[in-house]
């Protein structure tokens, strides 16, 4: 085993700013493996001095660190760092590739249900909260300011845990705090929306009148039941266009 | 509208589009932040919130997982604010959404033609991949930003023409009740979508409790206010 690069800081920093790009050039072949390359090869410099000076070691990590990936962007730094540690540690280049792929899944849905199903839902449902109030556009920074708060902080757990543990980072996963987390955003972000929800159609409808209310109930129900129960075929765009055409018609035909 | 009022709105679409997958993913994508930013840029920050507020209920529909297939409606926002702007009193959120769930809808299907010519570029580039060169590896990966950033400008000022006539072509068209109608099935489809992809997310077990009590409280909150 190779001990770990004295200049492992400047090389993780590098390497974060990269993954901020890790899906720029997101294909239906390798996914996010392009982009998990990109911010892998920058942990992977010290490896050009090993493997002879044709850097072998080194180009032999790269091309595998490129090679198919997909998982939630903001804990692709979790995989990049565990497999830029391994490659240092020398682990075998099967098991690189048996980690990688064996990170694909659990990062995946722990990120969707973190993240996509728990952290931006619930926060942007505190900013809807915030407009409806009359907060106006203090509620949008906070937005981007306390998403943003979590969303790079993960990012840089995410790549540090990966560094750390190395081909051992299945420990990483099981960290209280980020059990807790997963656990409390579910309900948190249900609350939040729920919360948001009438105060929303308040501050939406608030220029209704007389029968416009009473017809906004409806669509929203009808709509609502229509979305619920075909909803493996009508999406909210298609339910919208098909709604605003059939109001478009209606308008133009009443006399 | 002045043409450096529609370019700074054109940058500003291209820098959403381009959060929205490729960099930085900070959720200045997310309509809530593209509308009322658009709003700030044309002097009308209140159709921007209402815009964003609009089209955040309609992004609460879309989960973005893996190689999903889904609207995009950062770019779509900032068009649909353009088009509500110059309509403001006649058409406003009708006419804003129809522009937006357009140009929601082209900016999803060029997200798939973008990653089938990521595809067709790892593809060509395949054996320098395979070789490890890092310096392939550099360039395929910036070309599919750049590509990604002509998309996110492509569809943004496809956004901005399709405002540019509504405002035109509708906005007038309609007669008072015809608009009061079309805002309301806007508003309707957007409430009826946010809550069915809440719900969706939510699931039936206890978090289904937790949005329920929320739901009790916002509606207490909205009848005292």
């Amino acid at each position: 085993m190779s001990s770990p690069p004295t200049r492992a800081r400047p090389r993780l920093v590098r390497s974060l700013l990269r993954l901020f790009t890790v899906q720029g050039s997101w294909n239906y072949e390798r996914m996010q493996g392009i982009g998990i390359g990109v911010a892998e090869e920058a942990l992977l410099r010290d490896l050009r001095t090993e493997g002879g000076a044709d850097g072998v070691a080194y180009r032999a990590a790269v091309a595998r660190g490129a090679r198919f990936f997909n998982a939630h962007p903001y804990l692709c730094g979790l995989a990049v760092g565990a497999a830029a540690r391994a490659e240092h540690d020398g682990v075998p280049p099967e098991q690189v590739e048996r980690l990688r792929t064996a990170l694909c899944g659990p990062l995946g849905s722990l990120g969707d249900r973190l993240v996509w199903a728990g952290w931006l839902p619930f926060t942007s449902g505190l900013a809807l909260i915030g407009v409806a109030l009359g907060l106006g556009l203090p509620a949008i920074l906070g937005f981007v300011v306390i998403y943003n708060l979590g969303h790079v902080a993960l990012r840089w757990w995410a790549l540090r845990a990966g560094w750390t543990y190395g081909a051992r980072v299945a420990q990483a996963l099981r960290e209280p705090l980020l059990q807790r987390a997963t656990a409390l955003s579910g309900p948190a972000m249900a609350l939040v929306i729920g919360a948001a929800l009438p105060l929303v159609a308040q501050y939406l409808s608030s220029a209704f009148f007389g029968w416009a209310r009473v017809a906004l109930a409806g669509v929203v129900a009808g709509g609502f039941a229509l979305l619920w129960w075909l909803r493996a075929r009508l999406t909210g765009l298609r339910l919208g266009l098909a709604l605003l055409a059939i109001a478009a018609l209606a308008g133009w035909l009443w006399p | 509208m002045s043409l450096e009022l529609q370019l700074l709105l054109l940058a500003w679409g291209t820098l959403v589009g381009l959060d929205l997958v490729s960099v930085p993913q900070m959720m200045i994508a997310r309509p809530l932040v593209a509308g009322p930013i658009a709003g700030a840029m044309l002097g009308d920050v209140a159709t921007g919130l209402q815009l964003g507020v609009l089209f955040e209920l309609f992004q609460y529909d879309i989960l973005p997982m893996g190689a999903t297939r889904y609207p995009e409606y950062g770019p779509a926002t900032v068009a649909a604010v353009s088009a509500a702007h110059a309509a403001t009193g006649t058409l406003g959120l009708g006419l804003g959404a129809l522009v937006g769930l357009i140009t929601g809808m082209v900016g999803g299907l060029s997200l798939h033609a973008l990653r089938q010519l990521n595809t067709r570029a790892v593809r060509r580039a395949a054996a320098a991949l395979e070789a490890g060169d890092p310096r392939v590896l550099e360039r395929v990966h910036a070309a599919g930003i750049l590509r990604d950033a002509v998309r996110a400008a492509v569809v943004t000022a496809l956004g901005l023409v399709l405002a540019q006539m509504a405002r035109v072509y509708l906005a007038g068209a309609l007669p008072p009740h015809g608009v009061a109608l079309l805002n309301v099935a806007a508003v309707g489809a957007a409430l009826a979508a946010g809550t069915a992809g809440t719900l969706r997310l939510v699931g039936r077990g206890p978090g289904l409790r937790w949005f329920a009590a929320g739901v009790v409280g916002g509606t207490v909150v909205a009848w005292l206010r």
